[in-house]
């Protein structure tokens, strides 16, 4: 039975529709991430799962019980919000057994409860504080208290991570991946950040328009995105694009150069038909001594050395390129430099319907 | 600009505005003052040097314990009543439905109509002959005959009490309205998820935000409610057998109908004294509110 069963959920506004039939099946213990841009609808759904937002059609279940209709404290999830929403007034002991104070939980278990879940974050003296004395990671750990400590069934995350800076970032996402792994809980967490997503997740649902685009795990959906959007969306720098045309001898880019094609897809494709050649940046690496049938020739416009990588900027036949290479690597601007890429990291989509080819 | 020189510059600009307070409000003070000393009447002689004479005979006469105990019912009351009412109706404001935008509006009416025409119109329905509050207890079956409510000394402070609040308790509305606005809406999902009911909800997640504004509230209320006049003045002139009499309505009548300004302005002077006091009790509960809030 699935933890948490997404069955074709529906969600309009008036005339608009944010979300457009959502299906997802989720397993004990697994850690889903909804990733996509602000508007995609992804936080609508996590506030649907949690009975802060009704569906307009579909069903949710939690163990196999649907919970549509059901209040927000009987669904067994607990969530954790982008701001961290602790009650001011009340001490991070108090915020942290508040779920279980409202449940009428014996004392004596509460308080048992409570210090177990600030020794596992490590907040043991921070538990007479009030959240105004506390700094921003502080109050992110106490409110993962707040929800760890019921032990529910799904644990809900929106945005938890982006109120921190970049190093409490890194230092709370590798903490949430430690927590995940020692207590084995089932997690739907919504960011629009897709090294989160990569990083956290065992599935990613990338979404765009009240969709989902693709539903996979990271490696899955970074070396086999299914679509131009989620190939655009998912690393950094995003992937290269090309527009070209499919000819007899490979992808014929617009502009003139032509660059061959792998037989895994010689034979998806019809010559004449319009395509996006897909590159990573990390995939390109400077030509070597042997002759290469996938070479682009990029004048250079651009170098950016960011510490552990060179990020070179330039195009080919017109089109932008971007290109990480080794920080070492001796580039300068105005420079023509020929690139080339495995034939495995060479992805295909359709001009039109931008989904990926072969 | 050097510091001595800005302040020197901040002085000269203050000036002009110091000039006119010390004219409006110095002056008439230290007159007030001066003429609490003495047992000058309203018309004729500036009248003689009497030392404390009038504060003792005020302070130990009858009339102005009965009236202090009178104002502070009359205070506490409304004031209590006002704070229920408007964050009663300031939680049913925040709530969303049809018509919300234009109920707001209208709550805010009974506040920003003058108050003589508010005590005009409730004496309209207090009217022992034709009011409306009569009509309505006889029709629905609570009462038997025509009552005079602000003619008999049982009924009339709490007739004037209700009249105060329906006056007041938008402006404490308003203030807890705006406060609600402010709580979080991720705070109250978070307690829905937690399961706290309606009950802990408002105790734990609405209450702390409200507490600062309502401070204020409360302070601006209570010290307009001790000092009240106008409203008493219009609807029962202090009566019937001076039921209804407040702190400023004997301040009026000592001073005015019975033209004995000297005694009048010792009355005048413990008054201020009081509301003073309150103010400054006031000023410190804002700031450790304020201070628990931070």
């Amino acid at each position: 039975m699935s933890a948490l069963e997404i069955q074709n959920i529906r969600k309009t506004y008036g005339a608009v529709e944010t979300l457009k039939g959502i299906d997802i099946s989720l397993e004990s213990g697994e850690f889903l991430v909804l990733l996509g841009s602000s508007g995609c609808g992804k936080s609508t759904l996590l506030n649907i799962i949690a009975g802060l937002a009704e569906a307009s059609g579909g069903d949710i279940r939690i163990g196999g019980r649907s919970i549509l209709g059901v209040h927000p404290k009987d669904r067994d999830i607990a969530m954790v919000f982008q701001s961290y929403a602790l009650y001011p007034n009340l001490s991070v002991h108090r915020n942290i057994g508040f779920g279980l104070e409202m449940r009428k939980v014996p004392a004596a278990e509460r308080e048992r409860a409570v210090q177990e879940t600030a020794k596992l974050l490590q907040i043991e003296n921070l538990l007479d504080r009030k959240p105004g004395q506390l700094s921003g990671g502080q109050r992110q750990r106490v409110a993962i208290g707040r929800a760890l400590v019921r032990k529910p069934q799904v644990f809900l995350f929106d945005e938890p991570l982006s109120n921190l800076d970049a190093k409490l970032r890194m230092e709370t996402r590798t903490e949430l991946k430690r927590l995940h792994q020692m207590l084995g809980t089932t997690i739907v967490y919504v960011t629009h950040d897709q090294i989160e997503a990569m990083t956290l997740a065992t599935r990613i649902a990338v979404m765009r328009n009240g969709r989902i685009e693709q539903l996979g795990t990271p490696e899955e959906v970074y070396d086999h995105p299914a679509t131009l959007y989620v190939a655009g969306f998912v690393g950094s720098p995003p992937m290269n694009v090309l527009d070209g045309v499919v000819t007899g001898e490979g992808v014929q880019l617009d502009g003139g150069a032509v660059i061959a094609l792998p037989v895994r897809l010689k034979n998806v494709v019809a010559a004449g038909r319009r395509v996006k050649l897909g590159v990573r940046p990390e995939a390109l690496r400077l030509v070597g001594e042997t002759a290469d049938h996938r070479v682009l020739d990029v004048e250079i416009e651009v170098v950016e050395l960011t510490g552990p990588e060179l990020v070179v900027t330039g195009r080919v036949s017109g089109q932008r390129v971007t290109a990480c290479l080794p920080p070492r690597t001796k580039l300068t601007v105005g420079m023509k430099q020929a690139f080339t890429f495995d034939e495995d990291a060479l992805h295909l989509f359709d001009a039109e319907t931008e989904l990926a080819l072969g | 600009m050097t510091g001595t020189s800005m302040t020197t510059r901040a002085w000269l600009l203050m000036l002009p505005l110091l000039a006119v307070m010390i004219a409006v409000i110095g002056w008439p003070l230290a007159d007030t003052i001066g003429l609490s000393f003495t047992d000058a009447k309203l018309v004729g002689t500036s009248g003689n040097f009497v030392g404390i004479d009038n504060y003792v005979k005020t302070l130990s006469g009858s009339n102005f314990q009965r009236t202090l105990v009178t104002t502070t019912i009359f205070a506490v009351v409304s004031v209590f009543a006002e704070m229920v009412l408007g964050v009663l109706a300031a939680l049913l404001l925040n709530q969303q439905f049809y018509g919300r935008t234009v109920l707001r509006g209208l709550m805010i009416l009974p506040w920003a109509l003058p108050t003589v025409v508010n005590a005009t119109l409730w004496r309209l329905i207090y009217n022992p002959e034709y009011g409306a509050l009569n009509a309505a207890l006889t029709q629905i079956g609570l009462l038997d005959a025509y009552r005079s409510w602000l003619g008999e000394p049982g009924t009339a402070l709490a007739a004037l009490i209700v009249a105060d609040c329906w006056k007041n308790f938008p402006l404490v509305a308003l203030i807890a309205l705006a406060a609600l606005q402010a709580v979080p809406r991720d705070i109250t999902a978070a307690s829905l998820v937690d399961g706290a009911g309606p009950f802990a909800r408002f105790r734990f997640v609405i209450l702390p935000y409200l507490a600062g504004p309502l401070v204020v509230a409360l302070v601006l209320r209570t010290i307009e409610a001790f000092k009240v006049f106008d409203i008493i003045w219009v609807m029962t002139r202090g009566g019937p057998a001076n039921s209804t009499r407040t702190l400023s309505i004997l301040v009026y009548q000592e001073a005015f109908s019975f033209q004995r300004a000297g005694s009048g302005a010792s009355l005048a002077l413990i008054v201020t004294l009081l509301v003073a006091v309150l103010a400054a009790a006031y000023a410190v509960l804002v700031r450790r509110t304020a201070g628990s809030n931070a």
